[in-house]
């Protein structure tokens, strides 16, 4: 028997009655071990170039809001070899991060020009703007905002001629394991658009998780 | 070169302390009163801190002599052989526990009791101190507190104007009171209230109500609620001894406000006190003695779980504080392990510590504990690279898959002691993580052949940590560490490990065969390896389980399957039809309707994987699914209150549509 499918997935703000978990969902396929393919665009006014890139998923702690990972260059002319960079993720869940960054010469303003990017956040826009968002419940919301910040060169010295100084706004669909994202830093060209597609590596009909336990 | 005269001038030294223990031994036994008071009292002296000379005299028989000279003594009642002969007693038992087991099996113990009612001070005073030396091992006999005559005797005790009788009341608490039940007849028979008065009373009185108290309150929130509610005085007073000058107190004072904060969440919560109790503890490890060593285990107690008391202790640069210590040379066995355990606390759960631990390069120091003669100095330096180790940016550098940490830990992987073996175990789960293609070095340091072994061991709790280590190597490793596990472990071992008698193991295996047959599409292969004898144990294993864990992990394990090739789907339906086929529930369809979301969520999965708009066979699939029930179930769950469930719901249905015959 067919049944209407409730849209509940719209944002909504805390009420004073509930006192329960505000914060993003959980969702596989944002999980460790997953991997993501894409491509970053970092064209300049001089030239049109998008470099391919690769996201693995190493850690994942919602409670502490982070997430953390390596990303992959495949095709930086500078380098001889794929560059792979650590990167470290804030989970946006009005707990542990807001919408606003706070830190790495970001201000509220390019926070929310940022955000803004997103056609996911515009139902965000007015509370965001209002309080920064801290009386949101993103508990329903098929989308995870987040922040990644590379951390260090996996496989290359800092001499490489690249820089990590800069970061990215993210937005994860919940529903297929897109992402979409903003690099940020205000010596680079601004809006350097990433895009990635959840793959399944290994040429499988169908999705695979692994998964790893600390002691 | 030794000459023979100097080995017999020795001997015959030798011989004549023989001669002089033997003729003390008699004059113990003599019948003139000024005799053998001399040779008590001598005798005393003699063992008095001496371990060596204790267990001389012990051998002698010279515990049965010194009892029948107070048995005689008491008879007769004469002090001064009572006072002396429980004084030897006493020593014997002081911090020696043969000597503790040679006074019980002397029977002396009713005999010394008997003396506490002795009209004399002095006796009293001297039955009392050799009973508080028994009752500080674990030897002495359990006192029931729940015996009303007892718990009159031990307030008649706490009562006494006698200082070293209320530290035997306080030593026997310390000693007996194990239960709740204890701890709740202790604090309805007024104990804690005569506790608290003593908080004001000798030093050495405030020193045992503190450890008392701590022993009563400990893990007991109504004793703790009755201590701090009972008067307003108690806690302060406990709060001001933590600034006595003397350590020891200052110790005690810590460690029952620690026991305390553990104990209920509603005290103690302020972050003045918090802070306060950081930097005391810092401070007492600085003591040389047995204060600072007992400091290290009250700070570990302090931080254990406590993220936020991490933070402040990181703030009061605990990590440089411990690290000094552990530079010195020539720690003492118990500092040593005190200190690499609360280094592991401290790390367990914030990175900044672990940064911090790090950039110390105070690893290499916990590496050579690793390798260290005693066991549980072992034990506490694989417990602080556990903690260490939980660092996923740490990991991702393979900064822990270096020779010379992987090294000493296998090798801890064959320790005699079973504690070292789990600690070991601990870390290597953490360690194999790596990220970086470094994987090999453990297999080729031999760890592979141990953890495999060690899996088959007939202690679970080694069986499951080997598994553990197992499971995380697997994960996201290459081809040919795959296939180094799957030979050295078998498919035989594997599907008796899904069906271990303990349920924590099966989920591990099957933790494991869910990585082994994650990646490369040809891994799938291993689970059909010896006609298919792993699925098969997988498939029981789902049938019959009630634990969601175990549900979780051998539900991915077939959705890893479902998305691999169509002969691997067809298995997969195989094992999820089995059951519909024989007339009872699909394992299936109770793991759909599970309470728990992950479980859900696992199942859903596989019936994604399953019916692929792009896979050949996935209409002949929908419409088995469709009969076994399995269809109508999912449409039963879009609006699941889990979003991950919801979504997945939703793919499943938009593929039934796509694939289906029209009657979705």
């Amino acid at each position: 028997m067919p049944v209407r499918v409730v849209e509940s997935s719209a944002p909504s703000q805390i009420s004073g009655a509930n006192s329960g978990k505000t914060s993003p969902p959980a969702c596989t396929l944002l999980s460790v071990g997953q991997a993501f393919s894409g491509t970053q665009n970092v064209s300049s006014l001089q030239k049109d170039e998008a470099w391919r890139v690769n996201v693995h998923i190493q850690g994942c702690d919602l409670e502490h809001g982070y997430l953390c990972g390596t990303m992959e260059a495949l095709n930086v002319p500078m380098a001889d070899t794929p560059v792979v960079t650590f990167w470290e993720g804030e989970i946006v869940d009005t707990i542990n991060y807001t919408f606003f960054t706070g830190k790495w010469e970001a201000t509220p303003e390019d926070d929310k020009k940022h955000w803004d990017k997103f056609p996911s956040f515009a139902p965000f826009k007015s509370q965001v703007e209002f309080d920064g968002g801290k009386t949101l419940d993103l508990s329903n919301y098929p989308y995870i905002f987040m922040r990644w910040k590379e951390q260090y060169f996996v496989n290359v010295g800092t001499d490489c001629g690249l820089t990590i100084a800069g970061f990215y706004y993210v937005c994860f669909s919940c529903s297929d394991g897109s992402i979409s994202g903003f690099y940020y830093d205000p010596n680079s060209s601004p809006f350097q658009k990433l895009e990635l597609k959840s793959t399944n590596e290994g040429r499988r009909s169908g999705f695979s998780f692994s998964s790893y336990e600390l002691q | 070169m030794p000459t023979p005269a100097s080995s017999s001038a020795s001997a015959s030294a030798s011989s004549s302390h023989r001669r002089a223990s033997s003729d003390l031994m008699v004059r113990i036994g003599s019948a003139d009163s000024e005799i053998k008071l001399r040779a008590l009292r001598e005798l005393k002296n003699q063992i008095i801190g001496n371990r060596t000379k204790k267990l001389f005299f012990l051998k002698l028989g010279a515990v049965p002599a010194v009892s029948c000279a107070l048995v005689q003594a008491q008879a007769q009642a004469q002090a001064d052989l009572l006072v002396q002969s429980a004084a030897a007693l006493g020593s014997f038992a002081c911090g020696f526990d043969a000597g503790v087991r040679a006074v019980l099996d002397s029977g002396a113990f009713a005999n010394l009791v008997a003396l506490l009612s002795f009209p004399d001070d002095k006796v009293v005073d001297a039955g009392a101190r050799s009973l508080r030396m028994i009752y500080q091992s674990k030897l002495a006999p359990k006192y029931d507190f729940l015996q009303e005559k007892n718990m009159e005797f031990l307030l008649s005790l706490l009562n006494s104007e006698n200082e070293t009788v209320t530290g035997l009341g306080a030593s026997i608490i310390i000693h007996s009171c194990e239960t709740v039940v204890e701890q709740k007849a202790l604090c309805y028979a007024g104990v804690l209230k005569k506790l608290t008065s003593l908080l004001e009373g000798s030093p050495s009185q405030k020193d045992a109500s503190l450890e008392s108290l701590a022993t009563i309150i400990k893990k007991n929130p109504e004793a703790a609620s009755k201590f701090v509610s009972e008067s307003r005085r108690a806690l302060n007073s406990v709060i001001d001894l933590s600034k006595d000058r003397n350590p020891r107190t200052r110790l005690l004072a810590c460690m029952c406000l620690i026991v305390i904060r553990n104990t209920s969440p509603y005290y103690l919560q302020d972050i003045g006190i918090k802070t306060k109790l950081v930097y005391l503890l810092l401070e007492l490890l600085d003591d040389p003695g047995q204060v600072g060593e007992e400091a290290s285990y009250a700070f570990s107690s302090l931080l254990a779980q406590k993220e936020d008391l991490q933070k402040l202790a990181f703030e009061a640069n605990a990590i440089d504080k411990l690290h000094n210590h552990l530079k010195k040379h020539s720690l003492q066995p118990r500092r040593y392990q005190g200190i690499l355990l609360a280094l592991a606390e401290l790390c367990s759960k914030l990175e900044s510590c672990r940064s911090r631990f790090l950039s110390l390069e105070a690893l290499n120091l916990v590496t050579d504990a690793l390798s260290h003669e005693v066991a549980d100095v072992r034990t506490a330096a694989c417990i602080c690279l556990r903690s260490v180790s939980r660092s996923i940016k740490s990991l991702s550098a393979g900064r822990f898959m270096k020779e010379m940490i992987v090294i000493p830990l296998v090798q801890l992987l064959h320790d005699p002691s079973t504690s070292v073996q789990v600690a070991a175990l601990g870390a290597v789960s953490n360690v194999v993580v790596d990220f970086t293609t470094a994987k090999s070095t453990f297999l080729q340091c031999g760890g592979l052949k141990l953890l495999v072994q060690l899996s088959k061991s007939m202690d679970p709790i080694l069986r499951l940590n080997a598994l553990w280590g197992l499971r995380n190597l697997m994960f996201l490793a290459d081809n040919t560490c795959k296939e180094g596990i799957f030979l050295e472990l078998t498919a035989p071992s594997l599907s008796s490990l899904i069906c271990d008698p303990e349920p924590f193991v099966q989920e591990q295996a099957l933790a494991l065969v869910r990585n082994l047959v994650d990646g490369c599409l040809d891994s799938i292969e291993y689970v059909f390896a010896e006609d298919g004898i792993i699925l098969d144990a997988i498939g029981m294993q789902l049938q019959s389980t009630s634990k969601a864990e175990i549900g979780i992990q051998g539900m991915y394990v077939l959705s890893n399957i479902a998305s691999g090739k169509e002969i691997h789907k067809e298995a997969v339906m195989h094992q999820l039809l089995l059951q519909v086929n024989n007339g009872t529930q699909a394992f299936i369809l109770k793991f759909l309707q599970s309470n728990d979301s992950q479980l859900r969520t696992a199942a859903i999965w596989t019936i994604i994987n399953l019916t692929l708009p792009s896979s050949p066979g996935a209409s002949s699939r929908v419409v088995k699914l469709r009969n076994a029930g399995i269809v109508s179930q999912i449409k039963t769950m879009v609006n699941d209150p889990c979003v991950d469930v919801k979504l997945r719901v939703r793919t499943a249905l938009g593929q039934f549509m796509t694939v289906g015959d029209g009657s979705t």
